[in-house]
This record gives C-alpha cells, structure tokens and sequence, in this order.
C-alpha cells in the first residue's frame, strides 16, 4: 500500500510497487485526464506533473511515488486556485486550458494532455517565454519531443503566448 | 442505387400529409406519440423520438437509422451525424453552420451533435470528403426541413407560403411570427426525404432530390468563425474517450502478433501461472492474447508469453531499402488493367521536343501513425448480440465487417463511437485495428474485453499509405513551353479492409484487393487521382498501374503490407512526382517555376493561387537553381556552408485550388535540410468556417513537412521495423518553420471548401522543388533525410 497525493488529495494506492504510474491513475483511481501514448517515454502524452515537474507516467513506476504531489490535467484547474489563494470554482479552468480553448489549439487532442503539463511547468518557470524557449521545452527538455501527429505546433505556441498573458493577469 | 424514400413505421393515421418538394411531411395521432412536447424529425425514427433519445447502450434494433435533424419543441435542434471527428472539427464547427445557415437559425440553436454510433444516427458512410459530400448531405436535409416547417407555417398563418420567411430562428409571414418549437409544438412530425444509397457502405446514404438551397450570396453562418465546442471539454479533462470507456466486468487484453506478416503460429509460450495469476491465454488460430482484470499484468504477461511464442519463419517482402526496385522491375503489371486520365490528350509519343525530361520519382509507404496506439472495446452477450466501442471514421461499414467475420446479422451489432487519437483515413474502411480482436475476445472469454494495441503493434500490424513509383517525360520545345508530359504511375492501390484480427483467427473477410474484386473500390486498378491544371500542354499521358497489396499473395496467411488511405490518397503519390518533375522542367527551360506553372494553366482560378502566392511568399522571381556561386563554392569546400531555395507545388483537389512555397536550407555537409517557411494560399471554394479551415491548413502542412523529411516505413523481408518514435520519427515543434496560410476564395463558388487534406500534400513537392533550387541537384524522393540528401548530391 503506497500512498500519493492526486490532485490535491491523498490516495491509498494497492497497485503493486512495479506498475506505471499511468495504470495507477486511470484503472485503480479513475484519474482519466493521462493518455497512454507509445508506453515508452517517446511522445509525452502521458506527462504529468510530479512535485511541478515533468514525468512521463507510462514509465515511471508507483515504487517511485510514495507520498510525492501528482497533478494531472484534471487538477490543473485546481491547482491554479491553490496558487492564486482563491477557492476552487468548478467552471473555471487553469490559464493554460483556458488558452488552449480560445486559441482553438487541439485537433484530435491526444497529445494535448501531455503538452498542457509540460507548458505548465514551463510558465511556472518562465512566465513570459520566447518562441525559442517554448520549442526547446516542447522539442529537448524532457526524456524525448512531445509529439502532435496533426501538427498542432504552431496553435500550440500561439496558445502558451496567450496563457502566458492570462496567468500575467492573474485569472483565467 | 436505388432511390429510395423513407417510410415510416405504424398504422396510426396520419393527419399531416404534405409533399415537401418531394419529401412527405407527416404527423402522428396522439396515440402513436410517446410523450414529448412536439417534435420534428427527419427522416426515419426508430420507434419514435424518445425512443431515440433514449436508445440503451445495447439497443439491438439497429436495423433502421434515426433521425438527421430534431427539431425541439423549445427551438433547440439535434444534429445526427454517421460521420467523426478525429481532429477536423467539422461536425462541430461547419455542420452546425451548414444546417443552421439553411434553416436560417442561430447557430447556437444546436445544442446536440450525436454522431458516429450506428444505432442513433442516420446516414453512414466514412469521414472523407466531409464537407464536399457530408456536408452537401445535409445542406439539402435542412432545406427539406425548412420547407417543411415554413409550409407549416402558412397554414398557420393563414398566408400563402411564398409570403413566409425566415431568419435568425424567427419565422415572419403576414404580420405574424413564430419560432421553429411553436411550429411543431404538440405535434409528432415526421419528415421523409428521399436518399439512395446503402448504409452500412462505404459511401452510406445521400440525400436527393432539389430542394429549393438559399444562395451562398445571402450566407450569415457560413463564413463566420465558430469556435469549437468540443474542445473545452477535452482540455478540462471531462471528454470520454475511446480508451477511458469501462464496461463491468471487463477485462484488459493485449494481443500477441506474429513474428512476420507472413509467420503462422506453432508454439505459443506458456503462460506461467504462478508469475500471472490472474491473466488468461486465448488462442484463435493465429491470434494469441493475454487478457487479465489488471491491465499491468496483462501487458506484463503478454510480453513473457511472446517472447516464449514460436512462429514459423517467412521472407515474403522486398525490404524497404529495394521497394523501387521492386516497384520498377519485380512487378508484372499485367495483371491489372491500366487506367488513363481524362487529362490524356494528342500525340505524347510523336513529340520529342528540343530538351528532355526524362525520371523516376517513388514514394515511400508512410505510416498514419495516430499518437495513441488503437484500442476498442466489445461486449459480445450470449444472446448473441454486440457491442463496440472505437474510434473508427466509418461505424457503419466496421458493423458490416465485424458481422461477416461473426457470420451473424447485421442487425445483431452496435457500434458506438467516441473521441480517440486521429488516424488520418486508416479507418474509413471501418476498422482501425483492434475492433474484430476486441470482439472475438469477448465471445472467447465471455465478458466485455478492452484491447489496447502497444506502440509496436500499432506500428507493425495496422494499414499504411501506398508507395508509388512514377516515371515521368517531360518534353520542352524551342521556346522553353511543354511540348508533351507523359507519366506513368505505379503501385499498389488503398485500400485493404480487411480486420487484422479476422484474418489472424481465420475468419471470413472482405477480398483483398484484386482484379475482379466484386467491391470495386477495393480492387488492383490504379487510377489517376491528381487532377491536371496544365491545360495548356498540346500532348498529355497519364498511366495508372496497379498491383496487389505487397507480400499479400506471398504471405501464408495473406496479410503482407496491407494499404488504406491516409489523407489526400493515391492524389499525394501522384502529385508529388508531377510537381517535382515540373520544377525540373521549369529549371531546364530556365524560367522561373511559379511562372512556368502559371505558362502552362488555362483554369484562372489555378493562376490566380499562383499570382497571389508570388505576393505572400515574397518570391523571387527567376530561374532555378538559385545564383548563390559562392555560397556553393564555400559549401562544397567547407563542408559547412548552407545553401537556400524556394520551391512551389499546386494541387486542385475537391474543388479547392491549393498552392504552396517552401523556402528551405540544405546543408550539404551533413544532409541536413531546414525547413524555414511555408506560404500557403487556398481557393477552397465557400469558406464554411475561417478560423478552422486556417487552423486545420496550418497543421496539415505542418504534418506534410513531417513526411518530407522524416517519414518512410522501413521493413525487412518479413516483417515492418519501424516499431515506435525512434524508428518512425516524425516532426518536432523545434523543426517548425514560419507558417503562413492565405485564404483567397475565389467569389460565386456554390462549393464548400474542404480542410486540411490538400495542405498535407503540398509541401513534399514545394521541398523538393526547393531542394533543386538550392543545389541544383534533383530529389526525386521522399523523405529528405540526411541518406537520400546525400545520395541526392551525388547524382
């Protein structure tokens, strides 16, 4: 029995010590918001944010875990009001999904998963990055690219130039 | 095709009975009406609307298609739709406009889009062509409906119908008004317009006849911006995908496939109890799976039993390093009838022109390659009855395969559809891979089965786009204009639709692709997709060869490298070497390659993308290769010297006039080739939706860089070795060039403008027309790694 913290609530966790973080959260807790991509650590569609850093949780293992802060998708929202010292407000989303729907970035969206966390850990570095910063976090800072099959790059990058404006101003 | 009209279940008499240009409106008593507050529906219900609505997961009574468009007593309006989304956003964005704009209501008025699931929508069919054939669909359903409602409300008002009209949701006539809810308030309409067409085809229905269409000129709707409204949903994390579907009792299975596409098994590894406890082996014929409640320890004892598994050993393929070889010499394209374009005109032959172009061009088998592998689920009752759960482009045609691999009706199959990893036209045929194995799991084990392919499987066992090899003439007289363009096309055609898992477990199936195929979109006949735009060449012979799926007819158990169209199929294969060739010639003439493309086309519309990218490209305008003597000089002694060019391609497809600029740096070096900005201008027709038309061009040209310099599915004698990302790379965010796409529709088009499709085709040609330009040396392939770059300067 390991126990983690998901989205700002503590699980006990009966998966065994060697399976991936990925199984863990979407078949024992029911954490959907991370998408199995290539099960390698090649695309980063299954990012999450362990302690406000980058992991790929289809290769990190549960034995890894115990009594970190994991934050997926799902509770990006919340985590952003826990920041900002606000209660959490159930329709609103964190600056980075509020810029993904006004810049209209996703097409199919898988990726979209890993690509929020991963710009999130980004803004909450570099509150203002360059098209270059934005690359190379995107492209080179973590185990391998994320990757979008559509092609979403360029909505990608107008989108973290618009959650940078929108967590500049405090509100999403 | 027979036309044919809807009719309408139950004796009740009707009290409505009107002709609707050839639609029949009509209303239920009271009796036969199951208790909503009034309702228009088009087309066929099932029992009625509620019935509809409320239709159980398992509803089995899947024989008969629901409703198009509802329109709700409170003025809201249901769009169904047979059609997904895998990315385009159409059936949400464009759809919705469509129907709106001809119903001449808000477009906020739909509320609902229901779409993809075999038992709650109307038309079938894949999700190609979707606003060119979809959307036409729809356009004239709500024209029906229209009418309908606006009969209605003559009556209604006691005027004749030519004195009511209709705008922003509000019905006007004779000083009176009314919205479309109090128009079918209290009443059980039904309206049947005419369609032909089979659905659960690959084409599903088509709505005929001519209801009156309101003219583009008078458009509100389409052509705005509408913004996405599934995508909020999917970024909070609250969307309900494929993979996050968990039926009771389910459980997780991966598949075992064989060694080699051709490998049948002997042995399989022993699934060792005391490691497993909870996982089950299943056997069918070739088709090995491990399933267990616990999806680690599925994935976990399905790679102990494959690595315990004997397969008989098969070399059935070329190998990817001799696929034009093959393509040119190990082929007898006999077998197949050769097609010729309608552009095939005068004498290729008796013109020998005073320069010559003469070349072969080959396209590799690329991958669609979706981010996440495919998975699907299946609940097969043991009264015989099931259910899918996938992301597939055409559910309809999935629910025919699945019941011919069951030997069961068709009426005995539901298939649900949900958001997944967009796979570009894989599964237009029906099956993305993973369905039939979900399915023949489940009646093996007796519960719901989840199966969810790895990276490998997915890489190694689904459908790929077709390779094709071109030979190509291109004969240029005095004056530097074409005298005569001959090509020759040859490979295998898309599109092989027949499920993996069925062919594994030897099970019945659709043909494979040939001759005599008595579907005959899934035969060997290769034709000519891309349409010519250079009207003005006297002497045009355009040549389509096909031949069967490679290594099918070698492979034991018949799979080999099955094809299925991945965007702009079979026009991709052809109009790249066409475009290349092209600037080839334009280079060997010594004129400028845009001007030579606007020299040679007669369509205006072709000439004025052409003009108009000369402006937002800021091009150049001269011959190629570019006069960079010292750059080249410097490069070739150095060895770290960068050369720059620009190329240009052009594409007609759907309607839509398509032209591209690459502007790209090679280093000749290391092979290197950076792709630093593409200009795309678009004539698509009407513009349905700016924003994401712009959106879905941006990202398709970006995924069109991707094969053209990174993609080809590499394979050995047996088996696919381009496995996961590493082998398979495809672009990064860091290789992004400067993207800018111009639309530019030409006015008075009657034709809505299709998306992304065209964008993804162009940038090969554009690159490689780019490539020449900078180092004077041909390309006459993709994709343009640093191996053929190299081999490329050489020659």
């Amino acid at each position: 029995m390991a126990t983690i913290t998901v989205n700002g609530q503590q699980r006990e966790v009966k998966s065994s010590p060697d399976t991936p973080l990925i199984y863990v959260l979407r078949d024992e807790l029911g954490v959907m918001g991370v998408k199995f991509g290539c099960g390698l650590a090649q695309c980063g569609a299954c990012s999450v944010l362990l302690d406000g850093e980058e992991i790929r949780a289809c290769v990190t293992p549960l034995a890894a875990l115990e009594g970190k802060v994991v934050t997926t998708v799902d509770g990006l929202a919340a985590r952003w009001a826990r920041q900002k010292g606000v209660p959490v407000d159930p329709a609103r989303l964190h600056p980075v999904q509020q810029a993904w729907v006004d810049e209209q970035v996703p097409q199919c969206g898988i990726c979209q998963f890993g690509m929020m966390i991963k710009v999130t850990e980004l803004l909450e570095h570099t509150p203002k990055p360059t098209d270059a910063q934005i690359a190379q976090a995107l492209t080179e800072s973590g185990p391998s690219p994320h990757l979008c099959r559509c092609g979403s790059y360029a909505a990608i990058r107008d989108g973290v130039h618009r959650a940078a404006v929108l967590m500049a101003q405090g509100a999403a | 095709m027979n036309s044919q009209l809807f009719q309408f279940g139950g004796a009740q008499p009707a009290a409505i009975d009107i002709d609707i240009h050839g639609a029949r409106l009509t209303a239920l008593s009271r009796r036969g009406f199951l208790g909503t507050s009034g309702v228009l529906m088009v087309a066929l219900g099932l029992a009625g609307p509620m019935a509809a609505h409320a239709a159980p997961a398992n509803a089995l009574d899947a024989t008969q298609p629901a409703s198009w468009i509802d329109i709700h007593a409170d003025s809201t309006i249901t769009l169904r739709t047979g059609k997904c989304d895998f990315g385009q956003s159409s059936i949400y964005t464009a759809f919705r406009q469509i129907l709106a704009e001809e119903l001449g209501v808000p477009v906020e008025a739909i509320t609902q889009v229901i779409s993809g699931d075999t038992d709650r929508t109307p038309d079938g069919g894949g999700t190609f062509g979707l606003l060119r054939n979809a959307g036409g669909n729809l356009r004239k359903a709500a024209a029906y409906t229209r009418e309908a409602v606006l009969t209605l409300a003559a009556e209604r008002f006691g005027v004749p119908r030519a004195q009511v009209s209709v705008a922003d949701g509000v019905i006007r006539g004779g000083g009176q008004q009314a919205r479309y809810g109090e128009i079918v308030a209290g009443k059980d309409l039904r309206l049947t317009i005419p369609v032909a067409g089979e659905l659960t085809s690959m084409f599903g229905l088509v709505v005929t006849g001519n209801p009156p269409l309101k003219k583009p000129a008078d458009y509100t709707v389409v052509g705005q911006p509408v913004t996405n409204p599934i995508i909020r949903p999917k970024v909070s994390g609250e969307t309900v995908w494929v993979g996050d579907v968990k039926l009771p009792g389910m459980l997780h299975a991966r598949t075992i496939h064989p060694a080699t596409l051709g490998s049948t098994l002997i042995a399989p590894g022993k699934l060792d109890a005391s490691l497993f406890p909870g996982a089950k082996l299943v056997r069918l014929g070739n088709l090995l799976a491990v399933a267990s409640a616990n999806e680690w320890e599925a994935v976990q004892a399905a790679m102990a039993v494959a690595a315990d598994t004997k397969w008989s050993e098969w070399k059935g393929l070329p190998g990817s390093d001799h696929l034009q070889d093959h393509l040119r010499k190990g082929v007898d394209w006999s077998q197949t009838k050769a097609n010729k374009s309608n552009a095939s005109k005068g004498d290729v032959t008796a013109t020998q022109g005073v320069k010559q172009l003469s070349a072969n061009y080959f396209v590799p088998f690329l991958k669609h390659a979706p981010i996440g592998p495919t998975v699907s689920l299946a609940d097969v009752r043991p009264d015989g009855s099931v259910t899918v759960h996938t992301h597939t482009q055409n559910p309809q045609f999935l629910r025919r395969a699945l019941a011919l691999m069951l030997g069961i009706g068709e009426d005995k199959l539901v298939v649900r559809t949900y958001p997944g990893p967009g796979h570009f036209g894989r599964s237009n045929g029906g099956n993305a891979g993973s369905e039939d194995e979900a399915v023949l799991l489940s009646r093996a084990l007796g519960v719901p089965v989840r199966v969810q392919w790895m990276r490998a499987d997915d890489m190694q066992w689904s459908t790929q786009s077709s390779p094709m090899t071109a030979d190509i003439r291109i004969a240029l007289d005095a004056q530097g204009r074409i005298a005569a363009y001959e090509a020759i096309h040859s490979g295998p055609p898309m599109q092989d639709d027949r499920p993996i898992g069925a062919l594994l477990a030897g099970l019945p199936t659709m043909d494979a692709p040939h001759p005599a195929n008595p579907s005959p979109l899934h035969t060997t006949s290769m034709n000519i997709a891309d349409q010519w735009v250079y009207g003005a060449v006297p002497a045009v012979l355009e040549t389509g060869r096909g031949t069967y799926q490679i290594g099918e007819k070698e492979s034991p158990i018949r799979v080999g490298l099955r094809d299925h169209s991945m965007r702009t199929p079979i026009q991709f294969q052809q109009n790249f070497p066409r475009e290349v060739a092209i600037s080839e010639a334009a280079a060997l003439a010594g004129i400028d390659a845009l001007q030579f493309r606007i020299d040679h086309a007669t369509d205006p519309r072709v000439r004025a993308v052409l003009e108009r990218l000369r402006v937002e490209a800021a091009w150049d305008s001269r011959p190629s290769p570019a006069p960079a003597p010292k750059a080249r000089a410097k490069a070739g002694k150095a060895g770290t010297g960068v050369l720059r060019g620009r190329g240009v391609s052009v594409m007609l497809r759907d309607h839509g006039y398509w032209a591209c600029a690459a502007h790209i740096a090679v280093t000749p070096a290391t092979g290197v080739v950076r792709v630093e900005r593409m200009t795309l201008v678009v004539d698509p027709g009407i513009v349905v939706n700016p924003l994401q038309l712009k959106r879905q061009a941006q990202a398709g040209c970006l995924m069109g860089v991707s094969a053209a310099l990174h993609e080809e599915v590499r394979f050995d004698q047996g088996a696919i070795t381009s496995v996961d990302w590493q082998s398979y790379p495809i672009l990064t965010m860091a290789e992004m060039p400067e993207l800018k796409v111009v639309l530019a529709p030409a006015s008075g088009s009657d034709i809505y403008g299709q998306g992304s499709e065209s964008a993804n085709a162009l940038a090969a040609p554009a690159i490689a027309g780019a490539f020449l330009d900078a180092t004077g040396k041909a390309i006459r392939r993709i994709p343009l790694t640093p191996e053929y770059v190299k081999l490329a300067l050489r020659g």
